[in-house]
């Protein structure tokens, strides 16, 4: 898979308090938000009918299922961070066109949730969406 | 690289002390504190560097908190901790009850040298069910959320515009994702940044 270009946000999962408690293991059931983990928009074909990155001209994006190892660089800082599949999201479709810069460094439409461990290794979980790059390598 | 060596050697160093110092060094941008720290986690692994949970108990400088998943985590703040609490805030604020996420380094005594405390922090996606005066009413997985609206701290993104204090854009029906402060006491939550779609 050619690196593919987007944004990054972050999501709880798994054993959480506050309004994240009822968020469960995600669609692989293993989902923990204290794990180097996961969302990815096209993890099976009911996922897809989800997330629908298609309707924002996002094309490259291959089906992993649950386990399959992405690697998420932060395009502000060039933070990088391995992490494995634990969910389906994030729902790309909801943001079409959504653009988020930091400087010329820009990436357009949401392309993958971290969990809170992961986006915090590679940015501040306070600076909610960042620009980023996704590759298998 | 090595000026963050040097600060983790600096947090651990205050933190094996036991005492809130000055570090000489103060807080670094954040992101360029993330920057320059590796990940080396195995992919969909636990990271120890890493915890979450609920305050239990302040003790000192040390923070007492029993994660979700039951693990209990000791949490020393330094002079070099960066804390968040809707906005970048001092330890003053932190509280029993808070809910939290903290990065660091984990001493060999199993203490985690925080270099970044975020209190209370969520990040929720949902509909708008309806406007009121300063305040969002969210539809969040079937439950619905109260957020409040923040004067000189709120702030709106539409579709990837920067960040602006008018939220009145914000209609019903719109799908947001809401990066602010939740309140243990009302499971309420502050606004920080609302992400309006288009």
């Amino acid at each position: 898979m050619a690196a593919l270009r987007g944004e990054v946000s972050w999501f709880c999962c798994g054993s959480a308090w506050g309004p994240c408690g009822t968020a469960g293991g995600g669609a692989c059931g293993t989902c923990s938000s204290g794990n180097y983990q996961h969302a990815w928009p096209n993890t099976s074909d009911a996922c897809l009918a989800i997330t629908r990155p298609d309707r924002c001209g996002v094309t490259g994006m291959a089906r992993r299922g649950c386990g399959f190892r992405h690697y998420t660089t932060n395009l502000c800082n060039g933070a990088r961070v391995g992490t494995t599949i634990a969910d389906c999201g994030p729902q790309t479709d909801l943001f079409c066109g959504e653009r988020t810069c930091c400087g010329s460094a820009c990436g357009s439409n949401r392309i993958i949730d971290l969990t809170p461990a992961a986006y915090s290794a590679i940015a501040s979980l306070s600076a909610g969406l960042r620009p980023c790059s996704v590759d298998t390598v | 690289m090595n000026q963050t060596l040097d600060r983790r050697r600096l947090l651990a160093t205050a933190a094996l002390g036991g005492v809130v110092g000055a570090t000489g060094l103060g807080s670094l941008a954040p992101e360029a504190a993330f920057a320059a720290e590796p990940a080396t986690i195995d992919s969909g692994a636990p990271d120890p560097n890493f915890a979450e949970g609920r305050i239990s108990k302040i003790s000192g400088s040390m923070l007492l908190v029993t994660g979700s998943d039951t693990v209990l985590h000791s949490i020393r703040i330094t002079d070099g901790t960066s804390i968040w609490k809707l906005h970048p805030t001092t330890f003053d604020k932190v509280a029993i009850g808070d809910g939290l996420y903290a990065r660091g380094v984990r001493l060999p005594d199993g203490t985690l040298a925080a270099d970044s405390v975020w209190l209370n922090i969520v990040n929720l996606h949902g509909h708008i069910a309806a406007v009121g005066r300063n305040v969002l009413h969210l539809d969040h997985q079937g439950r619905r959320i109260v957020a409040h609206v923040v004067p000189d701290r709120s702030a709106a993104v539409y579709n990837g515009t920067p960040a602006v204090s008018d939220l009145s854009l914000l209609r019903v029906g719109r799908h947001v994702q809401v990066l602010g402060a939740w309140h243990p006491d009302t499971n309420e939550v502050d606004i920080a940044t609302v992400y309006a779609a288009a």
